[in-house]
């Protein structure tokens, strides 16, 4: 490594740059540049430090040379710095598109702070991939939270103060909840770095088997709270759905899936296989998991509005990952991470095109959408690629990680699941299909069916069609994220 | 019922584009051009396979020709060519579309020409038993092409029909809107087709699959209009459904082998009980959904009369063998064991192959049967020959029932079943272009309401003689020689297995019987009789399209005076590759003799009664009985569902004050149930619709609430825990 | 009895937490006033950074002041103490902005109740 401070180049530089917006008071049109060069400047400086980690090795970093057992650490390993790469590269997309789509949606004095919540938001993301400190976690979980919440309602509508007051509540009850039970670990094994933590856990399970379980209990209960699992997701559908186009893109497919990493870490690298087994914690996420699914599609299918169908959709694929999660093998946690980085690719593709309709057209209702698909064939296409691929169309990315999750299934020896995943896919076409068929086919009531391009600014379309075409070449060679899934797994399972 | 749709049908066409007479332009002539190319490249074929391969090699002198034959028939990558010129093909034709629709045609036509010259190409390969071309690493296991015998006959009558089809349609869909659009899917739904048939191992066959339903789908709802869209929605969910099921399969198997090939594995399957049957029974479903197989071939009667001529053709024409290709192929290789693990036909490897293979059979009876009972009380013609499908499809799985029912001796079922494949492609595909042409010059599809046609358009009404003559088995035509043999398969079935299989013989004659009669009258109220006096001034100049229907016609002959070269050239090399007896087969299948007395006494037997049975349904008016509400099968499959559905409905509107205007709208469609158009989804979307709409604020309103219930569980767990 | 008395006032401080938790829960519960359940939030909070800060406590140790005599001694632990104040900082944050939150909700709905706001929510979606 050049500079043993590497690591943090790319965090302290977008915290920096989330304090510079505001302090520079520029107008917002001569910004856009220097917003994309730092999060293009972030994103190489991450990448070559997964390029190290694969050449050499993960190492941990200290802050400020303090020693770990009082001191805050990062770890880079070779999930921490893929993870935090492919969080910087749908921010990249997003916020390309989100120039255009905000300056519709709120007043142009506002702009400035919104992007400052927006760095500041993946700033915390990527603090909290990268921390190897429970409450290093917990700090940035809070600001994630903070910031989640403000993107929501920086959109001065009477609907989205309600609903980020509701997820406000609500998150925050959750944090505590995580707090709770990471003061529960703390005082069994008296540390608050993961690693040192997990040295001594195997002792305390044996001296003090409740404290652990109660703070399982907190902990999950409060990341269910935060990731969206089913029961405990209902602020999602609300938020998700008023917030800004470009805000749903990266609640949906990047901020809940922070808090499945921290999921990850917490039951594998602090507990344990063994302990997390003996609690019987399994049967708990996949039933759960396979309620998420399944309930997840049935709210989508009675839904109206395109974006509350989006958010319902996004809880039944949270239901797939969470499955993987809690069949805790190698396998299925393979089979989640693919499943996160494919569903934040469709989840993505899909807000921005419901987005950019609703830029466009100015029309949520699905019935609404009639014919449409001729006014703007880019965005269809776009919408129809990510659907199918929901679905589980061979070709696409979201069938790979259907497959791999079932042979993680059956692997586990559980196959009832296997039916509910394929139960699930057929309940998602029923909601995907309609959307795609009237906009296609049906008769428009305003004007003929002559298809014509999007009027669409460039920098919606763009992001919008490499999400597409991403999709489309990950479900042809997913061996390429795979290969790298494969090399992230044994950090947290054997 | 039915008249209303007849009548929509015929009343919203009155709006559309005007016919257009067939000018003699650039696309007739390319169209001729290829048809005669095509003609003298299949005569050749066939000299050169009858004469034998060896032989004709030896004959080429020309050193350079002999190398860059061998060089192109022995590319590896053939496969990969054929399944891309369509997709190629489609984007071209995409472009062209915004030009010039002759210029796009000629794209269609010319691109299928050139498809139909590399399968041809395939033959040598094919001949050897097909080499496995590999392409790792795409969708995570690779895709696997290989081309042997079967394979090879599925793909040599896709081509030549689709060419045929290609042709026709271009003057048909002179009525039709977005017909670009019409041609891409086409050629992708073709890429697919191929690719399909060219699968090594269920991975392949199920990504194309898949491929071919979606776009396959776009041209059954092309015409856009409310009823298109039922009859798409309905298509599509089962197609997805059949989709999911078959790779439910694929994934059990795929755990419990270790390999996803086409190769047999009774061996393999051998110990692990009752799951072997899920699998099986869950391939037989996915694929039996796309076969038209009853029960699940309800969606067959509702798509065929919504798309336009081309597509039902095409759609009953291959794409439903494709669901029979998919049985055949799945059954008679999982349950299979390989040859040199066998020594008799009594062997125990074959019992599992007897269960599935008598559970097949009497499916196969089942839907021949239902297939012609509701054949003949149709009046659209469209859904007749709809029906027809069904039925003949019925012959088909009944025929691969038997081939895996007698296990080592079942080389004359399979035999059957591959030849009512291929014949079926060709009559039943003719039949729909001679309805097509009838609609097109009197937009008219109620065959109650024609009639004498036979003077205005004598070419369509010797077609349709041939092709009737085709279907019904008449000696001299194909379909005489496919139900010969499946006549044969059924009479071993009872001879070397289950008794019972006499009366599935005695209902076969008497579907056979029903098949006549249902085409006397078709033929008979379409083409004989009075013309109505409204289409006295209807002229028939549709030359392309009689070019196309007139080939396939001559096909039809061809292979009927000579049924022994499609047998011995192609169904028999594409046997041996199954595990069957080799002795049986060169007792019983080779040089067969088709013009033997049994079976053309038989035939004469099932004319007479067919001609029986039409005289008395005219004199008592049969064909107008209308069976009551209650026996229709969709109903009694899905009552139970429905009546749930509707039970959970009342359960949540009970009580309910504060109504919106919505909730009221739904309570009074409720008692309909009636309402056709609305099919158990779109009640089971309706119902979703009230439960949100009742339950979805008071579920957000409680979220604190749900917290502290997970949080008092947890301390109550823990307490119980300790 | 006498046992789990005692044992209840030696925990007291983490009883306590766990009471302050469950007060704190049952405010956000019930009260259906927007202030009422930032009130609640913010007892929740207190709870837990009570908690955490009892689990530094050692007993018979002393403030953590270096004493520069040399002597070893047996300090509390000073690490929760010095996390709570980044905990503290948090509340604090997240009671700011909810504060924020209801004054644009009174602008835009007139009330503060949450059950008046979800019947002129569902007038909305209904009219």
């Amino acid at each position: 490594m050049d500079n043993i401070h590497f690591p943090i180049y790319s965090i302290v530089l977008l915290l920096t740059a989330s304090v510079l917006i505001p302090l520079l008071n520029i107008e917002f049109k001569k910004i856009k540049l220097f917003l994309v060069s730092v999060l293009a400047i972030a994103w190489l400086l991450t990448l070559k430090a997964l390029l190290y980690v694969y050449k050499v090795g993960s190492f941990t970093y200290n802050f400020g040379n303090w020693n770990e057992a009082i001191g805050v650490q990062l770890l880079v390993n070779e999930f921490s710095a893929f993870m935090s790469l492919f969080i910087l590269t749908l921010s990249l997309l997003i916020l390309i598109y989100s120039f255009k789509d905000m300056e519709h949606v709120i007043n142009n004095h506002k702009l400035n702070d919104y992007y400052t919540l927006v760095f500041i938001l993946i700033f915390s993301m990527i603090g909290i991939t990268y921390t190897n400190d429970l409450f290093n976690m917990y700090v940035f979980m809070e600001i994630l939270s903070l910031t989640s919440c403000s993107i929501v309602s920086i959109k001065n509508k009477k609907e989205t103060y309600m609903s980020s007051f509701r997820y406000l509540v609500i998150s925050t009850i959750g944090s505590l909840s995580i707090l709770f039970g990471i003061a529960m670990l703390y005082m069994v094994t008296g540390h608050l770095n993961i690693g040192k933590s997990y040295e001594i856990i195997s002792v305390a399970w044996q001296l003090f088997p409740t404290n652990i379980l109660t703070a399982v209990g907190f902990i999950l209960t409060g990341l269910a709270i935060k990731a969206a699992m089913f029961p405990l997701h209902v602020w999602l559908p609300d938020a998700h759905s008023s917030a800004p186009s470009a805000s749903s893109a990266l609640l949906s497919s990047l901020v809940v899936k922070v808090y499945i990493f921290s999921a990850y870490k917490i039951l594998f690298n602090v507990l344990g296989e063994t302990i997390v087994n003996a609690l019987g914690i399994p049967a708990f996420i996949t039933f759960f998991a396979a309620m998420g699914m399944i309930m997840g599609s049935v709210f989508a299918i009675g839904q109206k509005d395109i974006k509350r169908v989006l958010a319902y959709s996004s809880v039944a694929q949270l239901g797939y990952i969470f499955l993987g999660l809690g069949l805790v093998s190698t396998d299925g946690l393979a089979a989640s991470m693919f499943h996160i980085i494919s569903h934040g690719l469709m989840k993505s593709a899909l807000f921005l095109s419901a987005g950019a309709i609703i830029y466009y057209k100015d029309k949520r209702n699905i019935n609404d959408l009639d014919g449409i698909g001729y006014e703007m064939p880019i965005t269809m296409l776009v919408f129809t690629v990510a659907a199918l691929g929901m679905i589980g169309i061979p070709g696409i990315n979201g069938f790979m990680s259907k497959i791999y999750l079932s042979f993680a299934v059956l692997g586990a020896d559980k196959p009832i699941y296997l039916i509910l995943i394929l139960v699930s896919s057929f309940l998602n076409a029923i909601y995907y299909l309609p959307i795609i068929i009237s906009a296609f086919l049906k008769e428009s009531k305003e004007r003929k069916n002559i298809m014509v391009l999007d009027k669409l600014p460039k920098t919606m379309i763009v992001p919008m069609v490499i999400l597409a075409l991403g999709s489309l070449i990950l479900g042809f060679y997913p061996h390429l994220i795979m290969e790298a899934i494969e090399k992230a797994v044994p950090t947290f399972l054997q | 019922m039915k008249s209303d749709e007849n009548v929509k049908l015929s009343s919203r066409n009155n709006n559309l584009l005007p016919v257009k007479n067939s000018r003699f332009n650039s696309f007739c002539i390319d169209c001729i051009v290829i048809f005669i190319a095509s003609a003298a490249i299949i005569l050749g074929f066939i000299t050169i396979t009858n004469v034998g391969l060896g032989e004709t090699v030896l004959k080429i002198k020309i050193d350079l020709l002999k190398r860059i034959l061998y060089s192109i028939t022995h590319f590896k990558y053939l496969p990969l060519f054929i399944i891309g010129t369509p997709f190629l093909g489609s984007l071209i034709e995409l472009y062209w579309g915004r030009k010039s629709d002759d210029l796009r045609d000629v794209t269609v036509v010319n691109t299928t020409f050139i498809s139909l010259i590399l399968v041809l190409a395939l033959y040598p390969q094919a001949i050897n038993g097909g080499q496995i071309l590999e392409i790792s690493k795409v969708l995570g296991f690779g895709l696997h092409f290989k081309v042997d015998m079967l394979s090879f006959s599925m793909l040599f009558t896709t081509s030549i029909l689709w060419l045929l089809v290609m042709i026709y349609s271009h003057d048909y869909m002179l009525i039709e809107n977005h017909r670009s659009r019409f041609y891409f899917f086409m050629s992708v739904t073709y890429g697919a087709v191929l690719g399909t048939v060219m699968a090594a191992d269920l991975f392949t066959m199920f990504l194309f699959f898949e491929i071919m339903t979606f776009s396959s789908y776009m041209l059954v709802s092309h015409c856009e209009h409310d009823d298109c869209i039922v009859a798409g929605y309905n298509y599509i969910y089962m197609g997805v459904i059949g989709g999911l099921s078959i790779l439910l399969g694929g994934i059990l198997l795929y755990v419990k082998t270790g390999t996803l090939e086409f190769i047999p594995m009774a061996s393999m399957l051998q110990d692990i009980g009752p799951l072997k049957y899920w699998i099986i029974g869950l391939f037989v479903f996915g694929f039996g959904i796309k076969a038209g197989m009853a029960p699940v071939h309800i969606w067959l009667p509702k798509a065929h009369p919504v798309a336009p001529t081309p597509a039902s053709a095409l759609l009953s024409g291959i794409m439903i063998k494709i669901g029979a290709y998919g049985i055949l192929r799945a059954s008679t290789t999982i349950f299979f064991p390989a040859s040199f693990e066998i020594s008799s036909y009594k062997d125990i490897l074959w019992i599992p192959a007897q269960s599935l293979g008598g559970f097949i059979i009497w499916l196969g009876i089942a839907t021949m049967a239902l297939g012609v009972f509701l054949a003949l009380q149709q009046s659209n013609i469209k859904k007749m020959l709809a029906y027809h499908s069904v039925s003949q499809m019925g012959y088909i799985v009944m025929g691969i029932g038997v081939a895996v029912y007698l296990g080592y001796k079942g080389g004359m079922g399979y035999s059957g079943a591959l030849y009512h494949i291929i014949n079926h492609a060709l009559f039943k595909s003719l039949l729909f272009m001679v309805a097509g042409v009838v609609y097109l010059q009197t937009r008219e599809v109620d065959m109650y309401k024609l009639g004498g046609l036979w003077k205005k358009m004598p070419i369509t009404a010797i077609v349709c003689l041939i092709a009737a003559l085709g279907i019904t088995g008449m000696p001299g035509f194909n379909g005489f020689a496919s139900k010969s043999l499946l006549h044969h398969a059924i009479i071993e079935a009872y001879q070397y297995g289950h008794y019972s299989f006499k009366y599935a013989e005695i209902i076969f004659t008497i579907i056979s019987a029903g098949t006549v009669c249902s085409f006397i009258k078709l033929f008979g109220f379409v083409f004989l009789g009075k013309l109505p006096q409204k289409y006295n001034n209807i002229k028939s100049n549709y030359r392309m399209m009689e070019m196309a229907m007139g080939g396939m016609a001559l096909m039809i002959i061809g292979i009927g005076l000579k049924p022994d070269y499609l047998l011995n050239k192609f169904i028999i090399p594409a046997v041996r590759n199954v595990t069957y007896d080799p002795a049986f087969i060169d007792k019983y299948l080779v040089d067969i003799n088709f013009f033997n007395s049994f079976d053309m006494t038989a035939m004469i037997w099932v004319y007479i009664l067919g001609i029986i049975t039409f005289a008395l349904g005219i004199k008592f008016h049969l064909f107008h009985i209308q069976l009551p509400k209650w026996l229709n099968i969709e109903y009694i499959f899905f009552l139970p569902l429905l009546k749930t559905v509707q039970l959970i409905r009342k359960l949540m509107l009970k009580g309910n004050g504060v109504d919106n205007g919505e909730l009221h709208v739904i309570t009074e469609d409720d008692d309909d149930l009636a309402n056709e158009k609305e099919g158990g989804l779109q009640k089971f979307v309706a119902t979703v619709h009230i439960f949100t709409n009742k339950y979805e604020t008071r579920i957000i309103r409680s979220d604190v609430v749900i917290y502290s219930i997970v949080l008092t569980s947890i301390m109550v767990l823990l307490i119980i825990f300790k | 009895m006498v046992e789990f008395i005692k044992s209840i006032i030696d925990n007291i401080n983490y009883v306590a937490s766990v009471a302050l938790f469950v007060i704190g829960l049952y405010t956000v519960l019930t009260h259906s006033n927007l202030l009422k359940k930032v009130i609640g939030l913010n007892i929740m909070e207190t709870a837990i950074f009570l908690f955490f800060v009892s689990i530094g406590y050692v007993n018979e140790g002393r403030s953590p002041i270096i004493n520069l005599g040399g002597d070893k001694m047996l300090y509390i632990n000073p690490l929760p103490s010095a996390i709570i104040l980044t905990g503290i900082v948090v509340a604090v944050s997240i009671t700011a902005y909810s504060l924020s939150l209801i004054i644009k909700i009174h602008e835009a709905y007139g009330t503060i109740d949450l059950n008046e706001i979800m019947e002129i929510k569902g007038e909305k979606s209904n009219g």
